[in-house]
């Protein structure tokens, strides 16, 4: 594993700007890593034996919740584990929190981890469980926050029945007390919503926004897109190992030339209104659903924008909606995982 | 030394198992039948016991017993992927691999030392006895470390002691007395032959060097699973 020139220390205070009487420059190439960055990987693979299962991937997560995407299979659990430390990277090397992982047990102890696997100690009661994390985490009162932090994921720390009695979704939420027990500051959840009923899964998801508005880091892997919604706009896109993209998914989408937009119109002037952008040139296709609504296909949107303006100026219609129908996750999803390898 | 005591005391609530008991208790009924059946004159009898605690007990009960504590102390969490909690957090290696090896006497020094210890003394008197717990407890040391590193490094590390046993301390070990130096049995042995005055076939090492090259595989063994834990991949 190579050395990467990461910052041995998280760098604090906000980027420069530049003063406000001077003539604005171009935009300068994003700085990479973001100097923010609280988790960098750096041209990370892991192969199994003949079998290459991450491959050359760079990313990098700032503070606030980040899902790691991709299909069953794609090297999600593989990323996050090599992130982690659980697992060595095969070339290319990870910083997180302040070190390497694997190495460095501080920045180990900066991290607080949610492993998929079901299995907890099942002999013990969960304050055990939770205590035991505490404990091994070096922080005062581990009873006392392992009461705390089980309260948070809303278990009764007093409950006396051994952990494998549990439903998996009581023991998915002791795994996330234990990871949050310490009050890490990398909190990295592989499938945590595994399990849990919608209400519970509703708390969790607001407790990871709390968290990363509180300026943690908060890294979930999943591959239930609706899920993957409710976390949050930033991606990290895995298919095949590859990193498919990686930022705010709209954003994402709309660098995608290559794949024309599908846009609903509401207006009183169907008729008059699509053929007039037809006739423009503005749109590849077109579907009209009801005497006021048509699905415009367009591989220019300013265009489109512009010429649906004009067309219901010129008809004097009145314009009620334009909808984007596939900039949602699920349609950058497909788009970036169809792509991919 | 906290971290050691809590990780100590889980791993070893984790290995208690109704069938690991079921195997202890097996040996040792078999174990106390041979040897208060073995009969003689006083000193026939002590000759008897000792050759009954090295066969049966140095050479079979404790060292499988031994196996089975050791192999499954983080064998176990390997198999049912909940090492990553203890090996996640920042707590040094060196640390959870002591704990296990804790774990793994605790577990099977009350299983084989005292079973040895009794039926020695009460066949054969105070020094049958004693020199059957120092070896015991020499081989319960000396083959956790070793077998706790085998739990960590081989899937099926079981089998793979079990083969450990009898091809090399059983069979080859036998052969030549270079052999036997490499043999961890020979120093419990050793110890067990001092004590009790009793020629047991053995070229026997000095207590004292028996003392240390059984620490010493211990140490060696916790340095390697140390080791191996920082090198590992982790499920």
């Amino acid at each position: 594993m190579t050395d990467a020139p990461f910052p041995t220390d998280p760098p604090t205070g906000p980027p420069a700007t530049p003063a406000p009487d001077t003539m604005p420059l171009p935009p300068a190439p994003a700085a990479w890593p973001p100097p923010d960055a609280t988790i960098v990987a750096y041209d990370v693979s892991k192969s199994f034996g003949g079998v290459v299962a991450v491959s050359n991937i760079s990313m990098a997560v700032r503070p606030g919740v980040t899902a790691l995407l991709g299909p069953n299979g794609a090297g999600k659990s593989t990323m996050l584990r090599m992130l982690s430390g659980q697992a060595k990277p095969s070339t290319g090397s990870v910083w997180v929190a302040g070190g390497d992982p694997r190495k460095d047990p501080e920045a180990r102890g900066r991290i607080g981890l949610v492993p998929q696997q079901d299995g907890v100690f099942e002999k013990e009661n969960l304050l055990d469980v939770v205590t035991l994390a505490a404990t091994l985490s070096e922080i005062p009162e581990p009873r006392e926050r392992a009461r705390e932090a089980l309260r948070t994921v809303e278990l009764d720390p007093d409950l006396e029945r051994p952990v494998g009695a549990f439903s998996k979704g009581m023991r998915q939420r002791v795994k996330i007390a234990s990871a949050l027990v310490h009050n890490p500051l990398v909190l990295m959840l592989d499938e945590p919503l595994n399990g849990l009923d919608p209400r519970q899964r509703r708390q969790m998801i607001e407790l990871f926004h709390q968290l990363g508005e509180t300026g943690r880091t908060v890294l979930v892997s999943s591959h239930v897109l609706e899920e993957v919604e409710r976390f949050g706009s930033h991606v990290v896109v895995i298919a095949k190992g590859r990193l498919a993209a990686q930022g705010d998914f709209r954003a994402i989408r709309g660098l995608m030339d290559d794949q024309p937009l599908r846009v609903r119109v509401v207006t009183s002037h169907i008729k008059e209104v699509t053929a007039a952008l037809v006739a423009s040139g503005a749109v590849v296709g077109c579907r009209i659903e009801s005497d006021q609504r048509v699905e415009i296909v367009t591989d220019d949107i300013r265009r489109f924008r512009r010429e649906v303006a004009v067309a219901c100026r010129h008809y004097d219609a009145r314009l009620e909606e334009i909808m984007p129908l596939d900039d949602d996750l699920e349609s950058v999803f497909r788009y970036l995982v169809g792509g991919a390898g | 030394m906290t971290a050691v005591l809590v990780m100590f005391r889980m791993l070893l609530r984790q290995q208690i198992a109704v069938g690991r008991f079921i195997l202890a208790g097996a040996f040792t009924a078999l174990f106390v039948i041979l040897a208060l059946t073995s009969s003689g004159s006083p000193s026939e009898e002590l000759e008897s016991t000792v050759l009954v605690v090295l066969g049966l007990g140095l050479n079979l009960m404790v060292p499988i017993i031994t196996l089975v504590a050791a192999t499954s102390a983080l064998g176990d969490l390997v198999d049912d992927e909940t090492l990553v909690y203890l090996w996640h957090r920042p707590t040094p290696r060196w640390k959870l691999a002591l704990a296990a090896w804790l774990a793994s006497v605790a577990m099977a020094a009350p299983l084989t030392i005292l079973p040895l210890a009794l039926t020695s003394l009460l066949s054969s008197g105070a020094t049958a006895a004693v020199g059957a717990a120092a070896s015991a407890a020499l081989s319960v040391l000396a083959y956790s470390g070793l077998f706790v590193f085998l739990g960590l490094l081989l899937r099926r590390a079981l089998i793979w002691g079990l083969l450990y046993l009898f091809i090399w301390e059983a069979v080859l070990s036998n052969f030549a007395d270079g052999v036997a130096t490499l043999s961890i049995t020979t120093y419990p042995t050793s110890v067990l032959a001092n004590i009790t005055e009793v020629d047991v076939g053995l070229n026997p090492r000095s207590t004292a060097v028996s003392i240390i090259v059984s620490l010493v595989v211990a140490a060696v063994g916790v340095a390697l699973t140390a080791r191996r834990l920082d090198t590992m991949d982790i499920a």
